[in-house]
């Protein structure tokens, strides 16, 4: 865990006075708090604007906020679905500012078309916490808070894993990565390439976008596997293609290391998958939806007048070693 | 409906009588933005007795959401006329908006220069898709379909798989602060701009169906080709024009998304074709062609904004959303197969 904590009550106070009334204020509050409006018995709306429903983890993301909300009463939570389009997301995040929702939470599909939708709800009071991706600006000013994992550093503890533990002596590796020039998937490519340069005998022979699906990554495995049947591991820059790469390796009868990211739960995700021995590893991608509640609370029923502005929520490894603890979790 | 038919084929002009149900489906999109504005303002949430749906920053808010499948559906009206059919248009919008970004960051030209080039390289490809489906005899869903995929691969190629972020100011690898005015508002900050350059392209493109010769021929095509052909109608011309306008308009579309988001990325625009069909054949336009109108389209693209907006203000799931627009294409396309049967047209 690492907190930076921003502590600038003056830089609060400033903004409070750039805030307008929101709703109704009901007790006298003190002059410091981040919103007026704020009250232990209260009533408040959150509205979540999230990047998009269909991908698998992103649906994990909304059931784990919907289990930290309701169990706090005075929550309701919203979701929106952006459905991978920063064009729906931007007129849903004006939809909530047209509501006057108490606190958005927001995981940006990318990050430069929704700064300003951003900064409108800012504008308009409404605190915004950023969930696994980030808008442009700081943290603690262009926005209140950024709760997250960091991909880069799980694909990177992802190829560190490979170089030391997976394949010590070497060999071939193969890369799957996820829809070509979108953030994460350029992040988490970058992260796995400088991560096995730490073993100068592991090569990168292949390369291929699967576009986060399993069926495409089954369809790039299986060819990969055809041009060079020595590949000892791949990596898959989520467990839904480290899924279709298993498929092709099955198919084509040979064994290969996989290392999946995201460590979903349930019967289909890469838990379990590492826990029956299908997969070399994954690594979780955690979803900081508690994390996002509990500072929510602080925000809106403690008058909290600070927030750590940056909350990094670390990657765990998943190995043979733990997974069939960590099936239970 | 009928003085829109310049056949010299009596056999097949319409019976000239009022039929209810036709002016119904003249009408169908605009009826059915009035309706939903009147469930829009029923159903709304208040706050303190203001009703939300009708706050004038909510308005903004749905037409700007609608402005880029507007621009979009407004050069599909046109293809639709003619009987055809532009599957290439949301990756065209992508492929703009990465060539908008690179021509500015990394190229360094002005905007004038950009937004030019931008908007040649979408005519020309719409020019392209044209030549082809109408020398080779193709059906213009195929090659289309493969401008969509040819489209895609370019924009990614351009942006070497990158996202391109578009940052403002003076010097190399920064873009006039003036393209940034495309994201903001006018009229006290009330219209967005986006809207506004919406609105000026569907008043022109209404002028250009309704009043021109051009428009006049582009019914024609989609009446009855072989009547239009023999009437001296030129009738590739017109099919290859019609593809151009609709490169034009997702160019610019692009164009206005760039602005808009300060960014270019490969994979915007994708399932954008769907939209701009659906606000299309919601505004009466027949894919049958020889039908349609445009002051229906752009009823039909704000009507899909406006239902979108009020259920999500009353937090009702997406999948809702998805229905109901099903139920209204179907509606739309019912209508307009029932007018049809009645003129004996026989589709």
């Amino acid at each position: 865990m690492i907190r930076t904590t921003f502590q600038s009550s003056n830089t609060w106070r400033i903004l409070l006075l750039a805030c307008s009334c929101v709703g109704s204020v009901s007790v006298a509050q003190a002059a410091d708090s981040l919103v007026k409006a704020c009250a232990k018995d209260g009533e408040f709306v959150i509205g979540f604007s999230q990047a998009n429903n269909a991908e698998p983890y992103r649906q994990h993301v909304n059931d784990e906020l919907e289990a930290a909300a309701k169990a706090v009463p005075q929550f309701t939570l919203q979701i929106a679905d952006g459905a991978g389009n920063v064009n729906t997301q931007t007129s849903q995040v004006d939809n909530f500012i047209t509501q006057k929702v108490d606190l958005l939470l927001i995981s940006p599909f990318e990050a430069a078309p929704l700064t300003p939708a951003v900064k409108r709800a800012m504008d308009a009071g409404i605190p915004v916490i950023e969930l696994d991706r980030k808008t442009n600006g700081e943290a603690g000013k262009d926005y209140t808070a950024f709760i997250g994992g960091d991909n880069y550093k799980i694909a990177l503890a992802a190829g560190e894993y490979t170089s030391k533990t997976l394949l010590p002596d070497g060999g071939e590796a193969a890369v799957l990565e996820g829809l070509p020039s979108s953030t994460p998937a350029v992040e988490r490519l970058n992260g796995f390439k400088d991560g096995v340069k730490a073993n100068p005998k592991i090569q990168i022979v292949a390369e291929q976008a699967a576009d986060w699906l399993p069926d495409k990554a089954q369809t790039a495995f299986a060819a990969m596997l055809q041009a060079h049947p020595d590949i000892k591991m791949v990596y898959a820059s989520n467990d839904m293609m480290a899924a279709g790469a298993l498929l092709a390796a099955k198919g084509a009868g040979k064994s290969v290391k996989i290392i999946g990211t995201d460590g979903l739960p349930g019967p289909a995700g890469g838990i379990e998958a590492v826990a029956k021995g299908d997969w070399s590893a994954t690594f979780t991608y955690p979803t900081g939806a508690k994390e996002a509640i509990d500072m929510a609370k602080s925000i809106l029923l403690d008058c909290a007048s600070s927030v750590p502005a940056t909350v990094t929520v670390d990657t765990t490894a998943i190995t043979p070693d733990n997974a069939k603890q960590m099936m239970g979790k | 409906m009928s003085e829109q038919q310049i056949t010299s084929n009596p056999a097949i002009q319409p019976a000239k009588r009022i039929d209810p149900l036709a002016v119904i489906v003249r009408f169908q999109s605009l009826i059915g933005l009035v309706l939903v504005f009147a469930g829009g303002i029923i159903f709304s949430p208040r706050r303190h007795g203001v009703i939300l749906f009708l706050q004038p920053d909510n308005i903004a808010n749905i037409v700007r959401a609608v402005s880029e499948t507007g621009i979009i559906a407004i050069g599909m009206t046109f293809v639709i006329i003619t009987a055809g059919i532009d599957l290439s248009v949301g990756a065209t919008l992508g492929l703009a908006s990465v060539v908008t970004a690179t021509l500015m960051v990394s190229g360094g030209f002005g905007l004038i220069t950009t937004v030019v080039a931008v908007l040649l390289m979408g005519t020309c490809f719409g020019l392209v898709q044209g030549a082809i489906s109408s020398k080779f005899r193709l059906e213009a869903f195929i090659v289309t379909l493969a401008g969509l995929q040819a489209a895609r691969g370019l924009a990614l190629v351009v942006s070497g798989n990158q996202y391109i972020n578009i940052s403002y100011g003076e010097g190399p690898g920064l873009a006039p602060p003036i393209f940034a005015i495309l994201g903001g508002r006018l009229f006290g900050n009330v219209v967005p701009v986006a809207t506004i350059v919406f609105l000026i392209f569907a008043f022109i493109a209404t002028i250009l169906l309704n009043t021109t010769r051009f428009g006049r021929y582009v019914y024609a095509v989609g009446g009855n080709e072989r009547a239009a052909r023999i009437s001296g109608v030129p009738v590739s011309a017109i099919k290859i024009a019609v593809y151009a306008i609709t490169g034009f308009a997702s160019a610019l579309a692009g164009i206005v998304h760039a602005g808009q988001f300060n960014f270019g990325s490969a994979n915007d625009g994708t399932g954008y074709e769907l939209t701009a069909i659906a606000a299309v054949v919601i505004g009466g336009t027949s894919l049958f062609g020889g039908a349609g109108s445009m002051v229906g389209t752009i009823a039909g693209t704000i009507m899909l904004g406006a239902l979108a907006n009020i259920l999500q203000l009353n937090n009702i799931t997406p999948a809702m959303q998805l229905l109901a627009t099903a139920a209204i294409i179907v509606l739309a396309a019912v209508l307009q197969s029932l007018v049809r049967r009645r003129e004996g047209l026989g589709r």
